[in-house]
């Protein structure tokens, strides 16, 4: 396996100055992160190269920590918005997740029109999960019908955070917010269900690229919000590689608790195991020494 | 199966109540009107620092941060406080033949109203009703039972017994334990059917109200628990022991499963071991497994081999031996262990206790233990 690129994309100026993220800022972080991925110039000159220009491509946000710590709207809006300036159909982009009433207290406006960007979730009317179970390795979940049906492509767009059971949340676990029975699978630290419902047919064959929301990162006490271990961190990562994208946001959660005098995760018994599960499943890479990071700063 | 086939012929299980109220199972709820979810504050918790709780419930203790759910599903910590989020919100009622249950020893012949929440506190990888027991409350339609409204619905239906079953009631506990109470002051007896993952507080004070519990006990090895069960063999062989210790009535079912616990020597020690800590005197089913949820490569159980399982207890000592889920087999009716003769015949759920009087043999008087009347 090759090694993996991983992008981090950070700006001081992504907050607006009423404290929420600046559209306009994120949209160039987008922009120079697809562009770092492709070693291209032009973000959008990477976009053919991940979808099909007919693609229905579904954005998983991870809003179960309500306005305080999930994908925030302002990012989640401006990737889909900056696709659709690069080449994608607005009619085909999907920004979604589990329920409406996370979607509306994470600050989304749900929305299904027939034109333009839709914003809705799996328990909307006419959507709910697929009817046939998917038992796949150890796991057996219903798929929302958004993944298993409406979409070709996805994007993993999670947020970053330390996770009490599994050590750390991020892209590859966002997709627990795909299957009906997300609970089942929380023993063993997650490990292997995160790996194995990423492998699963309806995300592994769709999903194109991870993007963590690192604006502000939960460190500590995971995965509920609490200020006081809420880092501000002011960044994207991006990786066409899911594990190495979550391999690095471990990274900077370790960092971000070394600063606030916290022992690693490890010490605490909660390293996520999963990402090498997933190596091993050829998911991608879990050792940083195998993991190129680019670091870059937007204005 | 898929749902829609699951749905199709589950509605035709048992007698479907009066209007408004669906058979069993339900359509995925609909987002346009909202979930239909309690926020009753859970029994058996403890609150811990930063807005965790732990749960004491069941054997698992899930240690949840804000807004995350336990393993069941039905249970969540919001702020800090831990809720309950299916108390009344009933997805399944059926009158049911207490056979179906199954119990042989509790009101031949008689109906219980048999009620469900969504949820679950295992993974079975063989669940006979996953449709409803491995989803969340808002992923199936549900409607509004108190538990007084259910007790009175059994009085109304002549049901002298309300059964908790078809998922695992555990996890409905608060609402299981307050209709228990209402339908107890109206004298209708209580009957739990469960998977036996439940502390011991909390079976405590479920055993001041019920009057029987069937456990499902799954196989007889830690390892079988942990890969096809998801759970742990010791609380369940815990939970036996307490039900064989109190006044509530006790019987067992095990499921056999072709190839994965339907060895007789493994049989053998289950039985042995029932014999000595729950005494030869429990009823004990032996029931034919059929292809569902994730086991759907093993072909239906034969019924040689219940039949030899059922050998197998006997000669254990297990005075009270069925075979379930054949109907029509001979081993399902009640022998009496005095005199050999049939006292209660069977056949799928049609029942002739027509030899059993006062408890009694018909024949020689042999007690027959039981809940008769």
């Amino acid at each position: 396996m090759a090694g993996a690129r991983v992008v981090i994309v950070r700006s001081a100026k992504a907050w607006t100055p009423e404290g929420d993220p600046d559209p306009a800022v994120v949209t160039r972080m987008f922009a120079r992160g697809f562009a770092l991925l492709a070693d291209t110039a032009d973000g959008a000159a990477m976009v053919p190269s991940l979808f099909r220009a007919d693609d229905r491509v579904g954005i998983k946000i991870n809003t179960i920590g309500g306005r305080a710590i999930s994908t925030r709207p302002e990012v989640a809006l401006s990737l889909a918005g900056w696709l659709a300036r690069s080449g994608l159909a607005a009619k085909n982009l999907f920004v979604w997740d589990r329920t409406t009433r996370e979607l509306r207290e994470a600050g989304y406006t749900p929305a299904a029109g027939r034109s333009g960007i839709k914003v809705f979730g799996t328990d909307a009317d006419g959507v709910g999960y697929g009817p046939d179970l998917v038992a796949h390795l150890g796991v057996g979940s219903l798929f929302s019908k958004i993944q298993s049906e409406f979409v070709t492509a996805s994007i993993s767009l999670a947020i970053l955070k330390d996770h009490g059971l599994a050590g750390v949340t991020a892209g590859l676990k966002n997709y627990f917010g795909a299957i009906h029975n997300p609970n089942k699978y929380h023993d063993g630290r997650c490990d292997p269900f995160v790996a194995e419902v990423f492998d699963a047919p309806p995300v592994k064959s769709r999903h194109r690229l991870t993007i963590l929301d690192a604006l502000v990162v939960q460190f500590h006490k995971g995965p509920s919000y609490h200020a006081r271990w809420a880092g501000k961190f002011g960044g994207l990562i991006f990786s066409l590689d899911p594990v190495a994208a979550d391999a690095t946001g471990w990274a900077l959660i370790e960092r971000l608790r070394m600063a606030a005098g916290l022992p690693t995760l490890e010490a605490e018994g909660r390293a996520p195991l999963y990402l090498k599960t997933a190596e091993k499943m050829g998911l991608g890479r879990a050792g940083t020494a195998s993991i190129e990071t680019l670091e870059e700063t937007v204005e | 199966m898929n749902r829609r086939g699951f749905l199709r012929g589950a509605a035709g299980a048992g007698l479907a109540l009066g209007a408004g109220l669906p058979a069993i199972g339900g359509r995925l709820a609909s987002a346009a009107a909202g979930p239909n979810l309690s926020r009753i504050e859970a029994r058996y918790y403890v609150k811990r620092p930063d807005r965790e709780i732990e749960c004491r419930l069941c054997p698992r203790f899930c240690r949840l941060g804000d807004k995350e759910r336990g393993y069941c599903g039905v249970r969540e910590n919001i702020g800090g406080t831990y809720y309950t989020l299916v108390y009344g919100k009933v997805c399944s009622l059926n009158i049911d033949p207490i056979e179906k249950k199954p119990f042989y020893h509790v009101l031949p012949g008689t109906a219980a109203l048999s009620l469900a929440t969504a949820g679950c506190n295992v993974n079975c990888r063989f669940c006979q009703n996953w449709e409803i027991s491995q989803v969340r409350p808002e992923q199936i339609e549900s409607f509004d039972l108190a538990p007084e409204a259910a007790a009175a619905r059994a009085a109304g239906s002549q049901c002298p017994s309300i059964a908790y079953t078809y998922s695992e009631p555990t996890v409905f506990f608060e609402y299981m334990y307050d209709t228990a109470v209402q339908a107890k002051r109206r004298g209708i007896r209580n009957v739990v059917v469960t998977g036996g993952h439940i502390n011991p507080e909390p079976l405590a004070d479920l055993l001041e109200v019920v009057d029987a519990v069937k456990v499902d006990l799954k196989g007889f090895s830690e390892a079988f628990y942990a890969e096809y069960v998801r759970g742990d063999l010791k609380p369940v062989l815990e939970t036996i022991r307490a039900v064989a210790k109190s006044k509530a009535w006790l019987e067992i079912v095990y499921l056999v499963i072709p190839t994965l616990n339907d060895r007789m020597d493994g049989i053998r020690d289950m039985c042995r071991w029932i014999n000595g800590e729950a005494g030869d005197s429990v009823p004990v089913h032996f029931t034919r497994f059929h292809p569902m949820y994730l086991v759907k490569n093993l072909p239906p159980t034969p019924v040689s081999t219940l039949e030899a399982a059922q050998r197998v207890a006997l000669e254990e000592g297990l005075r009270f031996v069925y075979v379930g889920n054949v109907p029509g087999h001979g081993g399902e009716n009640t022998n009496c262990p005095g005199c050999g003769r049939e006292v209660i015949s069977r056949v799928g759920y049609r029942v002739d206790a027509g030899r059993l009087k006062k408890g009694k043999c018909a024949i020689c008087g042999t007690p027959i233990p039981g809940i008769w009347a």
